[in-house]
């Protein structure tokens, strides 16, 4: 009869599988949330493209929605808004967008910062015709 | 088989009692399936599993056949009293249910002597989160980013599947006491009901 710890409920089997899974979950965290690098940035509001830059070139825009001008700073591969003229300047508080698919968003002013990846940019060039 | 020493009144006894032990072990995997629900979830599809521990119980008791049955049964049940049967929740669970199901027969199956009830859970919790998310991706949410919560899936069921193995296996500790298991317990060998 097997008595005391619980590790000791386990055969040793079990425990050379709950080994190796735990090291396949852990690859999974790595394999799955290592992020790209994003390549360009892309501003938008509502449907139309306002501006789109490589984000490996330094340099500051700015952009004008309804409320006024917005100010972005694109910097070593990273964009933040320094000035806007919204009322509670959330978009300034979401900090620094880097990795694809990271957004930053200024409700008031109609402005959506977008970090596309190389994939996004391949992808568009891979196609000549699309169709929905 | 049976020896001439065993008397068939004994016999039919322990037969009885065996597949009244499975019945209870069916209806206590649909109360804890439904308890579950009641239990405050931190996100939406992090779920313990605790209805697994019977099956597993059934598992090593009776059989694959067993196996089958409870998990089955208690899905199809389950859901039947939430009153999510043939929802989206519903294929979810049915999803994850016969994948861990699978998972968990198959590691029965060819590993027997040297796998224990804690492996048998692991793999099948890990089985049940992995066919969830391949279903929740096909049939309700067709973005690839949906592939970023398999590494918390997995580590959750990763740790509720050892916590689920090792409460089967305190279990079956204190069933193999009981007389309907004494045969099994001379035996050390399961056979099917």
């Amino acid at each position: 009869m097997r008595r005391g710890g619980w590790l000791q409920r386990l055969t040793p089997f079990d425990c050379k599988l709950v080994v190796v899974l735990a090291v396949i979950v852990l690859l999974s965290f790595l394999l799955l949330l290592r992020r790209g690098v994003g390549t360009r940035v892309l501003v938008t509001s509502g449907d139309r493209t306002l501006f789109v830059a490589d984000l490996s070139v330094d340099r500051r825009v700015e952009l004008n929605g309804p409320l006024g001008t917005t100010v972005l700073q694109i910097a070593d591969g990273g964009v933040r808004i320094l000035s806007s003229p919204c009322s509670r300047k959330i978009c300034i508080g979401m900090g620094e967008a880097r990795h694809p698919g990271d957004l930053l968003a200024c409700v008031p002013n109609r402005l959506v910062v977008r970090i596309e990846g190389a994939d996004a940019v391949a992808r568009e060039r891979g196609y000549d015709f699309l169709s929905r | 088989m049976t020896s001439s020493a065993v008397d068939p009144a004994a016999l039919e006894l322990e037969l009885v009692r065996r597949r009244v032990f499975l019945a209870l072990f069916i209806a206590l995997a649909v109360a804890l399936h439904t308890f579950e629900v009641l239990l405050p979830n931190p996100l939406p599809w992090f779920r313990i599993g605790l209805a697994n521990i019977l099956a597993l119980t059934a598992l090593f008791l009776y059989g694959q056949r067993a196996l089958w049955i409870v998990s089955l049964t208690r899905i199809l049940v389950g859901s039947l009293l939430l009153g999510n049967l043939f929802s989206p929740a519903f294929l979810l669970s049915l999803s994850g249910g016969l994948s861990a199901t699978l998972l968990m027969s198959v590691a029965y199956r060819f590993c027997r002597p040297r796998i224990g009830p804690v492996g048998v859970s692991v793999l099948g919790a890990l089985g049940h989160a992995g066919g969830q998310l391949l279903i929740a991706w096909l049939l309700i949410v067709r973005h690839p980013s949906i592939w970023m919560m398999l590494p918390f899936f997995l580590l959750f069921s990763l740790i509720s599947g050892m916590v689920n193995g090792l409460a089967a296996d305190y279990l079956l500790d204190a069933l193999f006491k009981h007389p309907a298991f004494a045969r099994l317990r001379s035996m050390g060998e399961k056979e099917a009901i």
